[in-house]
């Protein structure tokens, strides 16, 4: 397939097409961070781990070093790898199951240390891969697979909020939205520096899921301008 | 070779006795294996030193009957009472006799050491004393006091 | 003591980080390697929030070409089976201590041999793990040594099989003055390197798996270890691993004086099993018996490599219990018929 000059350079040219559902968030959020990574020169520093949900796809995304992890552990062996590399660029990327599900004493863990690696989390408020469950993410009255009459219990995690109570001062966190991916970039970015400069970094990407919100694209950017009301985007 | 059961209560030294018998036993060039029981009930429950001293490679830690059984508290007797062969020789520590030769608490487990290495023979007074002058050596700076009277215990 | 044995020899193999989480009887290998940090500085630890993490992070560090490792026991040892399954998945040199205590759940802090299924094979996989089940004091230095040699030469999880008797007793051991660089020290994930563990069809993996297997046949007569004591001419075998190997030793001497014709087969790796030599050792024998602090964890081992095999097979179980080698004396007169 010809490159598209639009394609970042570290991108893997054999594995596009990618595998991503048409109208996911994945695909935008490894855009921007692309972009990012070509633009900072650091392509030969990154090194990438990727969770095991819908983010696995991207394992042979970029022409990147990469490697699947197991569900919620992406972030210790991001943890792992950086204290063995410290000047490698290491970047731990989940959905919002592995971040604050199976794996929130990591996410928690990692940032109360304030280990300098940049977590990225993909949130679509379910767990898409394994075809749409609750998540820690899912709204009040939110249509799940397992909240087939619309979410009751318990309260909605927010991610960058909670870890400010327990991050450094120094450590970046920032939650930006698939819908506005120029605005996601600049936060990628600066999570990128801020590794540089031996900090904890962290971005959530509010993002869509048309597959499992069973949503045609009309629908999808209103339900995700909606979830902005309750997953505000910004720096924290 | 010689099989050593020390048992006492939590704080009582049990451990510290064992691990200077052990001590000495290889300043003595002699081979030695020593193991505490260690249970979750650690803090006040009963405590167990097994040590075994031998010419030889020891390679097995535990044993059937105690050559030496040395008791430091009477509610030690109960988990022990099992290591009592017909051969075995009983040591009772002053918290059980009465018997403190003048000195204070602190050192009776070191009355016991020198009941012990008495009893078996085990290893010479100097190699006993270096290694528990080895062994204290911290708290030993820290109290000149404990080290005479720990000497006093020893040399009984 | 034995744990600190333990920390001493990941050292001097040339491990460069430590990650764990504190379990009895393995925490005092994590505290001694936390002294070691403290003098010298090319050396670094983690404390994690949990066992999961400790795995994937001597994952994470062995992926960047520096060698980690850790330790654990019982409920660490099956949280840590996360981290293992996928090294074996991505052949990533990950090396652990496992110092075995009491069996089901929580149970005592103390020893067992029942964890032996759970580090051969606790992964959703089949066991493509090196172990080995180590006796006493000066083993747990050397196979630490070689665990690490062994585990970046064919890169299968490796582990030192231990228990809280080993970790805790304390007595001598010679330090090794040589210190053998490890194979391919170098990163593994680096450009051009894309690693997944998770597949699409039933084909791409199964295909994976049988390649794993072949590699693992087809190399363990180079890692397969064991100890043969006494076994020539005798009429029964003692079959037992780790220190209840050591105590067997002893009765088998008492009861040779005695005039029983018995001897020791020892496996020191359960994986690979030393099947070739037990075959041959084990198949002049007139009784086997099998002595484990487990219910069948070895027998099972055994059972399966050997099946054929004619002989009559005798299992003296004891869960979480020692033997003393004067309990071993009885038990064996016990099943033996007196033979001289």
């Amino acid at each position: 397939m010809k490159q598209s000059p639009k394609f970042p350079k570290c991108y893997k040219i054999e594995s596009k097409p990618h595998k991503f559902c048409p109208g996911c968030g994945h695909p935008l959020v490894l855009k921007m961070l692309g972009q990012v990574i070509d633009e900072m020169g650091i392509a030969d520093k990154v090194v990438l781990m990727v969770d095991i949900g819908c983010s696995l796809l991207a394992w042979d995304f970029f022409d990147l070093p990469t490697t699947q992890t197991h569900h919620g552990r992406t972030v210790p062996t991001a943890v792992g790898f950086k204290m063995a590399d410290p000047e490698k660029m290491v970047i731990a990327y989940l959905g919002d199951g592995g971040a604050y599900a199976i794996g929130l004493q990591h996410t928690l863990t990692t940032c109360l240390r304030n280990d300098p690696i940049t977590t990225i989390v993909v949130n679509n408020t379910l767990y898409a891969m394994t075809g749409g469950q609750l998540a820690p993410t899912t709204v009040d009255n939110e249509i799940t697979a397992t909240t087939p009459g619309g979410k009751t219990e318990f309260t909605t995690l927010r991610g960058p909020e909670l870890l400010r109570t327990i991050a450094h001062k120094e450590a970046y966190l920032a939650r930006g939205t698939t819908n506005k991916p120029l605005v996601l970039k600049q936060y990628l970015q600066k999570a990128l520096e801020v590794q540089m400069k031996k900090n904890y970094a962290f971005v959530e990407a509010l993002s869509f899921c048309p597959t499992n919100w069973k949503t045609n694209a009309q629908k999808t950017i209103e339900r995700i301008q909606d979830l902005e009301k309750t997953f505000k985007t910004g720096e924290f | 070779m010689i099989k050593v059961l020390i048992a006492g209560e939590g704080g009582q030294g049990v451990q510290v006795i064992a691990e200077i018998l052990a001590r000495a036993a290889f300043l003595e060039n002699k081979k030695a294996l020593y193991i505490p029981n260690f249970g979750v009930e650690q803090r006040g429950g009963v405590s167990l030193a097994f040590v075994i001293i031998d010419d030889k490679s020891v390679v097995y830690p535990k044993f059937a009957k105690a050559d030496i059984l040395a008791v430091l508290a009477d509610r030690s007797w109960e988990r022990v009472k099992n290591y009592l062969g017909e051969k075995t020789k009983v040591i009772e520590g002053p918290a059980i006799t009465g018997q403190d030769k003048g000195l204070p608490v602190k050192t009776w487990n070191i009355l016991v050491l020198r009941q012990i290495n008495q009893a078996g023979q085990i290893v010479s007074q100097k190699n006993l004393i270096q290694a528990l002058e080895e062994r204290l050596a911290g708290q030993f700076k820290k109290n000149p006091e404990l080290k005479e009277l720990d000497l006093k215990a020893v040399n009984q | 003591m034995g744990n600190k044995i333990l920390a001493q020899a990941a050292k001097d193999a040339g491990a460069k980080i430590m990650f764990g989480y504190p379990i009895t009887p393995s925490t005092e290998i994590l505290e001694t390697w936390a002294k070691f940090c403290l003098k010298d500085k090319s050396l670094k630890i983690l404390q994690t929030e949990d066992e999961m993490a400790a795995g994937f992070g001597v994952i994470g560090s062995c992926l960047a070409g520096v060698p980690a490792f850790t330790a654990t026991a019982g409920p660490g040892n099956i949280l840590m089976q996360d981290a293992l399954v996928m090294a074996e998945a991505l052949r990533i040199p990950m090396v652990t201590m496992m110092m075995q205590r009491g069996g089901m759940s929580t149970s005592t802090v103390i020893y067992s041999q029942e964890e032996v299924r759970l580090t051969c094979f606790g992964g959703n996989s089949e066991g493509f793990r090196i172990v080995y089940s180590t006796s006493n004091l000066q083993e747990l230095y050397d196979y630490t040594l070689k665990a690490f040699q062994m585990a970046w030469k064919y890169r299968w999880p490796t582990f030192v099989l231990a228990d809280g008797y080993q970790g805790k007793m304390m007595g001598e051991v010679e330090i090794s003055n040589s210190k053998l660089p490890l194979t391919n020290l170098k990163p593994i994930l680096t450009k051009g390197v894309n690693l997944r563990n998770c597949y699409n069809l039933e084909e791409e993996i199964g295909e994976k798996i049988a390649d794993y297997n072949d590699e693992y046949q087809q190399t363990r007569s180079e890692i397969e270890e064991y100890e043969d004591y006494q076994t020539k001419d005798a009429k029964i075998i003692l079959l037992a691993h780790g220190i209840v190997a050591a105590a067997v030793k002893i009765a088998v001497d008492k009861l040779r004086k005695r005039g029983l014709s018995i001897g020791l087969f020892r496996p020191i790796t359960l994986r690979p099993f030393p099947t070739q030599a037990a075959v041959k050792i084990l198949d002049k024998a007139e009784k086997i018996i099998v002595i484990e602090s487990a219910i069948g964890q070895l027998a099972e081992l055994f059972k399966a490599e050997l099946f054929g095999l004619n002989t009559t097979l005798i299992e003296i179980n004891k869960p979480a219990l020692g033997f003393t080698p004067e309990e071993i004396d009885k038990q064996v007169c016990f099943f033996a018929d007196a033979q001289k």
